[in-house]
């Protein structure tokens, strides 16, 4: 062992080093598992098998030191077997399992510490668990395998007196071989053969989308597999001449392909021992093979499970070829791009190992890291399989884990049974059950009657109550039944009846309803005509749909084609040739009749007319009338244009309760502020909105505060934003209504309560006597969570297209059980609780160079920074290249800097829009829906000089890769202003590090964001680091006074970033360093001295002219003390801001910080409260703290760290000796609103010293310059600052 | 008695090949053997009286390499 002194970590280890690195606090690669081993335990031989195996088990003693480059491993102290008696505890079991977990979730020093350890639990005289936890870098699965078979050998060979096994082989074969590949030939063919066999690789993912990084933890559901299964599988492979493991591995593939668009990337685990001299060494020598899975579902299974089979094997041959190696061959660099999926993992060997005289049973605790599914299979068909799900948190929730737990080993028997994929749905009989479930809970029974029927009987029971209100007319039942009898009669004469179609075209009036009813009384179906739709679409529609008549007014009817010159066109009724006295006809309707007809777009651009009867519209309205609880005191607000089918229940469901339906004036639904008056105006209780409108609806003034009794929403998606926005601002009911025209209005609800946090908002439950289903692509039953198109069914259904029976073919099928269903065209997906949540339209799936996209959360994301009043994002192929573009009406404060920054704090970069269209109000169509056609096209502004000196050009690939840029950016981009955040700087120093050898440091990239200065430092040029005392943010107008940033205690001026990219291009923002971060620099004598050496900087750096001067926390102070030393060096000074911060007197009886404090207030610095996270008290647990997450602090220098830890403890104490003097003009302070306690403080402590303008933001005082709240704080700065050059100049005040 | 040859038509078999195509020096996880077939193998050559440690076969890649650790082992 002796030689072994600080040994090269081999191919095998240096990626999984990698992780640790990054991630030191990550506990996720101790792998661990125990032995439950029941029967008399032979202590003391138990003692000496485990100290057997550690002597000849080399990686159990190792140590990983840190070294330039990676890490060295050195032999040390063997590991001793800890005892504890557990028996006295009530539950003996669950005390050890919660040790062991504990143990487990504990990050490593693996320099000083040994990877392994080992613990024997006593739960009482026949049962002990025997826990083995080492770490991924020292072993892997095999390896594990070894060390407690050989325990166990030891153990046995003890107890029965036997000869010992022979010893492991040195585990310095395991560098030799490693050493011995690393050189050969067959490196750089299996190289070639990788970068073939993934040529055209499909963009790998799992079933569920997001970043995915193990954390910590993971999820674990796992069941032993049905005997029959592993029967059927072993006589299966048998059969046909394959590997189990291969088939097993196959199958498992197929069911992932099912929710990966019908291929995936697997990952498979490879032992990389085989025939190599490592095979027996307790060592990291596993592999991760990604693995391409397309199964043919309609072939026999083995007709592409022996090809795949084939495959596997070829890449096994080239399984010594690391995967780590391949990703960064293949480019895949950053989160969204991976290797492969999920992982799937069949382990024949993980059986538990024979102890003499013991049962054992074998319980695996962690493998090492999940970044997204890991399926594994532990056993054989023979022994028995355990299998486990281990799922990433962050994309999978319990009820997903279990799901898959409980899915996968049904798919795989069916799949087995039926010998082909296509007939085996990926919903479980049991998941179909409970959807039929569903589907038969809202079987209602409903009278088999009319819409006619039903409004005349209410005519009949009520016919003094209000019926109608227009403007200032009101009419009871008995107005409307009159009128609406004499134009039935009339319409009756003229030939209309049951299955005739009467045409209306008239504005919102009293004569609109009347006509409505009247044509229903007369037994036939209207079709409601927009006046202001092209005169051609209206003239074809009439000429399709044939009506007997035509109802209109004489304003609109030169419109329609004249029948005195043309034979087609369909008599006309005007409104004042209508009868006010008559007799509505005897030829009622039958609920199997047409009710109404309402043309919608078709895909191809030809309008379809959707022919819905009574029997359906019936059910909706009654179920709507149950439902809701309707009573004859409602007023139902009629706002929606009869063409857009919502009407339908405006019109007549106030006439089925007996309530009273209130008209809008014409035009008004497109006036949130009409609208709003109408509403208080006439007590309306009920109205519909679409989303969008909606949404301007509450962005009115005039919104605020409205009372309604509920207020429905369908047409749209109504988003999670909207819900919370509404019940901020209005009290009423919110109801999220889904449904085409096709299946009578609404087929599902959903009630979006105030307290509903559901996000996505469902569309929720299927209605009275209505089927939802979701389907996959071949009509299968899709389980929970699996994206599928949705089909209705039901009674509600459209009896199909007005003459096109064509097109009702193709839309309105049949289903899997014989049942008629309409094919929406919509994506949906199942919850775990039945609700049915909506995802977009299959025809406009969004994918960005492979990545799926849900634009609604873009949208709800602008919607969310406050600065836009409404949004739409589009995935635009303007120029064959797809990109995403926002479209925003903006609000008052209005940047598309701050709204980018505020998204790339929020989605991935490939999620923020790379154009922004600023628009007045987004153009809608007729119906009121956003007219998707009418946006602009957007102009992609790549200005300047394209990348040229070779440093360049790599950069800007870079720059690209990182920030998932469409194209190189040009030499004069920010790295920051194209999305760029701290976390993207540590990625893109590494890779410049990858690519040039040498690293430029991080703070070379804060210091020089711009493509061709961070080129000329690669290309040797001089940084500072990013150390510098002055430090340029963001570049801007050089006439307009500059702004200065002073540094928080930390001394950096690093998280100023966002906020000055806010308040640029319009000046220069400037951050201000504290010099003392260089080591060798003296620290300043007072506040008072380092206030004057920024002073003269500023002085030297701007030589006239006012400047404009802010702070955060400690920054605050030092600027009211620079402001008193700028004017005393007789120099102007604009805006003097200070965020959050408090004079010294507040501080002055406080202690002087400590180290570890300081420290402490790194986290604070960081943007981190350090009071949520009292547990980190030591250097390295902030810093690892820090690394783990994406602040740039935690990848500082050493050197760099230090410095910051000097100056946090030196300027807290220059701090409280300070005395402050009054500054000039007025101090803007910002406080943080949350947070403070019980403690006092306020802007009003600097009242002592001048003038205060006191603002507030709601967040609290380390989150001051996040993102979210530079969005609030940039506009209040930029108010101060061109206030305080207002009163600075006063010849310009003059002039206005 | 297992002999060379023997050993040669079983790993035929297993990996659905010709006996004449297993040369001496073919990499076996290379043609396909892979530890499952190995421990059927090897499972099957004890029965039949072979005494050899299954880390020989796995540590080695060759028929070649196995019969001299083999040839070996019996000599000491």
């Amino acid at each position: 062992m002796g030689g072994r002194g600080g040994a090269a970590l081999t191919e095998a280890q240096e990626g999984l080093w990698y992780f640790q690195a990054l991630d030191p606090a990550n506990p996720i690669l101790n792998t661990g598992q125990y032995l439950d081993l029941r029967g008399p335990v032979d202590d003391a031989a138990l003692r000496e098998a485990v100290a057997r195996t550690v002597a000849e088990s080399e990686a159990l003693r190792l140590r990983f030191r840190p070294v330039a480059g990676g890490a060295v491993q050195v032999p040390g102290d063997a590991p001793e077997l800890a005892w504890a008696d557990l028996s006295g505890f009530p539950d003996p079991r669950a005390e050890a399992v919660r040790r062991m977990a504990e143990d487990s979730a504990r990050p490593l020093d693996l320099s000083a510490e040994p990877a392994a350890a080992f613990a024997l639990y006593r739960l009482g005289p026949d049962r002990h668990l025997l826990y083995e936890r080492i770490h991924h870098l020292a072993i892997d699965g095999y390896g594990m395998v070894l060390v407690t078979n050989r325990i166990a050998e030891h153990y046995s060979a003890l107890v029965n007196g036997t000869v010992a096994p022979a010893p492991f082989p040195p585990l310095s074969r395991a560098d030799e071989a490693d050493a011995a590949y690393r050189h050969s030939p067959r490196r750089a063919e299996d190289a070639a053969w990788w970068r073939a066999a993934m040529q055209g690789m499909p963009e790998a993912t799992g079933p569920a989308p997001g970043r995915a990084v193990s954390g910590a933890t993971f999820l674990r559901e796992d069941r032993w597999l049905p005997g029959d299964l592993l029967g059927a599988l072993a006589d299966w492979s048998d059969t046909h001449r394959l590997n189990w493991t291969d088939v097993l591995t196959a199958l498992t593939g197929a069911y992932l392909s099912r929710w990966t668009g019908g291929e995936v990337v697997a990952g498979l685990p490879f032992m990389a021992r085989m025939g190599r001299p490592i095979a027996r060494i307790p060592c990291m020598a596993m592999n991760v093979l990604p693995q391409r899975i397309r199964p043919d579902e309609d072939a026999a299974l083995a007709d592409w499970i022996t090809p795949l089979a084939t495959e596997m094997r070829e890449a096994r041959k080239h399984g010594l070829y690391r995967s780590e190696q391949l990703r960064r061959d293949l480019g895949l660099i950053g989160v969204a791009r991976r290797l492969h999926g999920p992982l799937i993992n069949v382990q024949p060997f993980d059986r538990p190992p024979g102890f003499a005289g013991l049962e054992v049973g074998l319980h695996i605790l962690g493998a090492g890291a999940v970044d997204d599914l890991t399926l594994t299979f532990r056993g054989d068909p023979a022994s028995g399989m355990l299998f486990e799900v281990d799922a990433n948190p962050a994309l999978y929730s319990p009820e997903d884990v279990a799901g898959h737990a409980a899915r996968l080993p049904v798919f795989l028997a069916a799949a087995l049974a039926e010998g082909r994929l296509a007939p085996v749905p990926t919903a479980t009989p049991d998941e179909i059950a409970a959807t039929e479930a569903l589907t038969a809970a809202a079987v209602h029974p409903v009278p088999d009657t009319t819409l006619t029927a039903l409004i005349e009987a209410q005519m009949q029971a009520t016919p003094g109550a209000p019926a109608l209100v227009f403007g200032d007319a009101t009419l009871s039942y008995a107005d409307l039944d009159r009128r609406s009898a004499a134009l039935a009669g009339r319409l009756a004469e003229l030939g209309a009846g049951p299955e005739t179609i009467v045409a209306v075209a008239l504005d919102r009036s009293l004569e609109l309803s009347f006509a409505l009813v009247a044509i229903l009384r007369a037994g036939a179906a209207y079709l409601p005509l927009d006046p202001d739709h092209p005169p051609e679409r209206l003239a074809r529609i009439l000429d399709r749909a044939a009506p007997v008549v035509l109802l209109t007014s004489p304003d609109l009817a030169g419109r329609f084609p004249d029948p005195g010159q043309s034979d087609d066109a369909p008599r006309r009724l005007l409104t004042t040739d209508w009868p006010q006295e008559g007799r509505a006809p005897d030829t009622p309707p039958q609920p199997g009749n047409m009710a109404y007809v309402i043309y919608t777009s078709g895909s191809t651009g030809e309008p379809k007319g959707v022919v819905i009867e009574h029997r359906a519209i019936v059910n909706r309205l009654l179920w709507m009338r149950d439902h809701y609880g309707f009573t004859p005191q409602d007023r139902i607000l009629q706002k929606t244009p009869a063409t857009f089918d919502v009407s339908v229940w405006e019109f007549f469901l106030p006439y089925i309760a007996g309530a009273t339906l209130v008209m809008a004036p014409p035009g008004a639904h497109r006036d949130p502020t009409a609208l709003a008056g109408e509403i208080r105006r006439h007590a309306i209780t009920t109205a519909h909105f679409v989303p969008s409108m909606l949404s301007a609806f509450l962005a009115a003034p005039a919104s605020q505060g409205i009372r309604m009794a509920r207020v429905f929403c369908s047409g749209e998606e109504l988003t999670a934003e909207l819900r919370d926005r509404f019940h901020a601002r209005v009290t009423a009911g919110l109801h999220n209504l889904y449904g085409p025209t096709e299946a009578a209005v609404d087929v599902s609800y959903w009630a979006a309560a105030p307290g509903d946090s559901s996000n996505p908002l469902p569309i929720g439950w299927p209605v009275w006597n209505t089927r939802l289903a979701v389907l996959d692509d071949r009509r299968r039953p899709v389980p929970p969570g699996l994206p599928g198109n949705l089909y209705l069914g039901g009674v509600q259904l459209a009896r199909g297209y007005l003459g096109r029976d064509d097109l009702t073919a193709e839309r309105f099928i049949i289903g899997p059980d014989g049942q008629r269903l309409y094919a929406t065209g919509d994506l949906a997906r199942l919850r775990h609780d039945g609700a049915v949540v909506y995802l977009g339209r299959s025809d406009h799936q969004v994918k960005i160079r492979g990545l799926r996209i849900e634009l609604g959360e873009i949208e709800a994301a602008i919607m969310g920074c406050g600065l836009a009043r409404e949004a739409v994002v589009l995935a635009r192929e303007d120029r064959g290249d797809k990109r995403l573009v926002a479209y925003v009406v903006p609000q008052d404060g209005w940047s598309e800097q701050a709204a980018a920054a505020y998204l790339a704090a929020r989605l991935p970069a490939y999620m923020v829009p790379q154009a922004w269209v600023t628009l007045d109000a987004l153009p809608v169509t007729p119906n009121g829906k956003l007219d998707r056609k009418a946006l602009p096209a957007p102009r992609f502004a790549q200005a300047g000089r394209a990348a040229e000196t070779p440093a360049e050009t790599l950069l800007a690939r870079l720059y690209a890769e990182i920030l998932a840029l469409p194209e190189p950016p040009p030499a004069e981009a920010d790295f920051f202003a194209l999305g760029g955040d701290s976390l993207s700087a540590v990625r893109l120093s590494l890779r410049i590090e990858e690519e040039t050898g040498r690293d430029p440091g991080l703070g070379a990239i804060f210091e020089h964001p711009v493509v061709a200065a961070l080129a000329r430092v690669i290309e040797g040029g001089v940084t500072t680091g990013g150390l510098s005392p002055l430090l340029l943010l963001a570049e801007g107008d050089p006439t307009q006074p500059p702004l200065f940033l002073i540094h928080p205690a930390g001394g950096l001026g690093w998280g100023y970033r966002r906020l000055a990219l806010a308040l640029a291009p319009a000046r220069r923002v400037w951050a201000i360093q504290h010099p003392g971060l260089d080591p060798h620099h003296p620290l300043p004598e007072s506040l008072s001295a380092l206030a004057a050496d920024y002073a003269r900087r500023i002085a030297e750096l701007v030589p006239e002219g006012p400047v404009h001067l802010a702070g955060w926390s400690v920054g605050g102070v030092i600027a009211q003390e620079m402001a008193a030393a700028l004017s005393d060096m007789g120099r102007e000074v604009g805006m003097v801001a200070a965020l959050d911060s408090y004079p010294a007197d507040v501080w002055r009886a406080e202690p002087d910080p400590d180290p570890v404090s300081a420290l402490r207030a790194l986290l604070a610095i960081a943007g981190h409260d350090p009071e949520a996270h009292a547990d980190l008290d030591t250097r390295e647990k902030v810093v690892g703290f820090l690394k783990a997450g994406d602040t740039a602090l935690g990848a500082l220098p050493e050197r760099v760290l230090d410095g910051v830890v000097r100056v946090v403890t030196d300027t807290s104490g220059l701090v409280r000796r300070h005395h402050h003097r009054p500054h000039p003009g007025t101090l803007t302070h910002v406080r943080a609103g949350l947070g403070h306690g019980d403690r006092h403080l306020t802007a009003q402590l600097w009242r002592p010293y001048g003038e205060v303008d006191a603002l507030e933001v709601p967040f609290l005082h380390p989150q001051m310059i996040s993102p979210e709240a530079v969005v609030l704080i940039a506009p209040m700065l930029r108010a101060a600052m061109d206030r305080a050059q207002h009163r600075a100049s006063p010849r310009s005040a003059a002039a206005e | 008695m297992i002999t060379k040859d023997r050993m040669r038509a079983d790993i035929a078999k297993i990996l659905h090949m010709d006996a004449g195509d297993v040369q001496d020096d073919d990499n076996l996880p290379d043609l396909g053997l892979d530890s499952l077939r190995l421990m059927k193998l090897v499972l099957g050559w004890e029965e039949a009286g072979l005494k050899a440690d299954f880390g020989l076969f796995a540590e080695h890649g060759t028929l070649g390499e196995w019969w001299q650790a083999i040839e070996a082992q019996q000599a000491g």
